[in-house]
């Protein structure tokens, strides 16, 4: 297993008291699989990568229990200055919007440069000749005269491009996309997408898709879990998902997806709002929003049931979510 | 090698996948800009780093060369005033007090019958030392203790928050007034060090708020995400993005320090006759404003260009180091 992510939990001190980010999240993810983490705003999704990769701003936040282990280290327990050595080399991370990562006063190529002389003691001639190939290898055209401009001088997609060509420089074993197409053109999405998912093939990479949107999930994910008030509610492969939701809230989530065959009707919206952290109701986090909530949901929270060998739902009626 | 402008083609065919079906919009829009010159001419040299680039700005601006002119005469005059005054400051001949201008002597004599040429030229000296030592001072000092502050947060800041608001709350005139008036030395340096000693706090404030902004930028987080250490994120990410503000409000300060060193030898606790400053002889002339004009006006002129010419410096840095501006 590359990673293992068990019981995971990570707080934040606010003035309106604590919030609990993170309750308990458990994954693992292969080397070569594509795991997509699915979830609203403020379901924990970012804050759990941020947590894995060890950037989480520490105060305010603060990890309460669990372990992360990462190729059979618990990256928990290590020193700092060890953990910036699994960063950028064992896993890389991509983020949202790729104007706002990339340093706006270096050129492109001396940043991806820079993944060379940090990690592996490269000198800047050898170094920026990487650079290029690295565009090259994410697909950006005149590369070699390109990589002397500023991250503000290309578009949207060829600074995702960019992102992902400095998450892969060193071929790490892991790689944490966090909504890595969201600030981009639809059209631009699905050629970003693409290419992430070649690189991931080729280099056989372990790969953590933190989204919110449904379509790119169903192209490339392998297994999906979803969360809600930071915990995982259902986690299972793709293909099942999308044919049979076993937990309400994926149901929901599904059901809220436009769709052509339904043009002129109401697009279904999961009713209510998600649950403020600092007040994680009782019971399950999810029954105040649910169609299926019974007195049960109220007071007992639902543990993980194994549906089958490869599928979990946190739901006490998940029988009856399964068959519509 | 005209065939270099076909490699992003290449690369794509190169990568195995169906070239013109991968092109989305912004692909096709780059493809069909026209390439750069063919032979590395124009932009094709090696401009590298941030600092090279504000360079190659800064070479092109009328500002930054008519301020920077400017101040090469200056530090020029200052280290060597023999050169365009053949005179001393210090000889005096009171039979030719407030006289005019007249051959030798194009300034004309001030009430002591000094030559006021010599006096200028020879006042640019303290000026000029004065404001680019204390400067220099008030930057570092500045800088470093609130980049540590804002970048490490926590009792660090605080305690150097509550230090500064105490400076801040220090009048500069008045603390000239009291601190500079036990010292008998009559060299630039206890001036120098009392400006850096009350002109610290607000570069370090500015600097703090600064990399504290800069902080919170994803790039900071992206680099830190990819194995960049504390110092590396201290210097390289952060400093670079956080420092135009402190160059831009030196520079600036600069002018206001070689004001305030004139004002402190007006006022008399700066430096005293028998040093030569542009603040003394402002302060000796003033009172005979109506009968030789002369004698105010040229030290004056001489410290607001010299004011005016840092100002413009620093205006001009502050354009060539925001690469957005380009």
């Amino acid at each position: 297993m590359l990673l293992e992510v068990r019981d995971l939990h990570v707080e934040f001190r606010t003035r309106d008291g604590v919030a609990r980010a993170v309750n308990g999240v458990s994954y693992q993810v292969d080397a070569g699989e594509t795991l997509a983490i699915l979830g609203e705003s403020g379901s924990g999704k970012s804050v759990t990568a941020q947590a894995v990769m060890g950037i989480l701003d520490m105060p305010p936040g603060r990890i309460t229990g669990g372990e992360v282990i990462f190729q059979g280290r618990d990256l928990l327990k290590l020193k700092e200055a060890e953990r910036r050595k699994v960063r950028g080399a064992g896993m890389a991370m991509i983020f949202q919007d790729a104007l706002s990562s990339l340093n706006p006063v270096i050129p492109v190529g001396d940043q991806l440069g820079e993944m060379f002389v940090v990690h592996r003691g490269m000198s800047w001639r050898d170094a920026r000749a990487r650079a290029v190939e690295l565009m090259d290898r994410v697909r950006i055209p005149a590369a070699r005269e390109r990589v002397r401009q500023y991250p503000h001088q290309f578009s949207g997609g060829m600074r995702q491009r960019i992102m992902i060509a400095m998450a892969i420089a060193l071929e790490p074993a892991l790689i944490i996309a966090d909504e890595p197409t969201t600030a981009l053109d639809v059209t631009v999405q699905a050629q970003v997408m693409d290419l992430l998912a070649e690189l991931q093939r080729e280099y056989r990479m372990g790969l953590v898709l933190i989204t919110h949107d449904l379509g790119v999930v169903a192209d490339v994910a392998d297994r999906i879990a979803v969360m809600y008030a930071g915990r995982i509610v259902e986690s299972a492969p793709v293909y099942d998902i999308y044919k049979a939701p076993a937990h309400p809230y994926t149901r929901g989530l599904l059901d809220s997806v436009p769709r052509l065959d339904q043009k002129g009707q109401e697009l279904y919206a999961i009713k209510g709002l998600p649950p403020n952290l600092t007040r994680i109701p009782p019971g399950c986090a999810f029954h105040p929003r649910c169609p299926l909530a019974r007195g049960l949901c109220r007071v007992d929270e639902p543990s993980l049931f194994e549906v089958s060998a490869t599928r979990g739902s946190a739901c006490h009626f998940w029988r009856e979510c399964l068959d519509g | 090698m005209p065939d270099q402008h076909y490699e992003p083609e290449r690369a794509l065919a190169g990568a195995g996948l169906g070239g013109t079906t991968e092109l989305g919009v912004d692909e096709a829009e780059v493809l069909q800009r026209p390439p750069a010159g063919p032979d590395g001419t124009g932009e094709q040299g090696p401009p590298r780093s941030l600092w090279s680039d504000a360079w190659r700005d800064l070479r092109r601006n009328p500002v930054f060369i008519v301020s920077a002119l400017i101040i090469c005469f200056l530090i020029v005059i200052s280290l060597w005033p023999s050169l365009i005054a053949s005179g001393s400051p210090l000889k005096c001949d009171l039979s030719k007090a407030q006289e005019g201008s007249q051959p030798g002597h194009p300034f004309g004599f001030n009430g002591q019958g000094c030559d006021v040429y010599t006096r200028t030229v020879y006042g640019a000296r303290t000026s000029v030392a004065v404001g680019v030592l204390a400067t220099l001072g008030v930057a570092v000092l500045g800088s470093v203790l609130g980049a540590l502050a804002g970048f490490f947060g926590g009792v660090w800041d605080s305690v150097l928050s509550r230090v500064t608001d105490v400076f801040f709350a220090i009048p500069v005139v008045l603390g000239g007034l009291v601190l500079l008036s036990v010292i008998t030395s009559n060299t630039v340096w206890p001036v120098i060090g009392f400006i850096v000693l009350l002109g610290w706090p607000p570069i370090s404030r500015i600097a703090r708020g600064a990399v504290i902004t800069v902080k919170q930028n994803d790039y900071v987080q992206a680099a830190r995400a990819l194995g960049a250490s504390n110092t590396r994120l201290l210097l390289r990410h952060i400093a670079p993005n956080a420092i135009a503000p402190v160059i831009v409000v030196a520079t600036i300060a600069l002018g206001t320090y070689i004001a305030l060193e004139a004002t402190l030898s007006y006022l008399g606790v700066g430096l005293k006759p028998p040093s030569v400053s542009w603040g003394i002889d402002i302060s000796a002339a003033s009172p005979y404003v109506r009968n030789a004009p002369h004698a105010l006006l040229w030290p004056s002129g001489a410290l607001a260009v010299t004011v005016l010419a840092f100002i413009m410096l620093g205006d001009a840095v502050r354009d060539a180091l925001d690469p957005k501006l380009r």
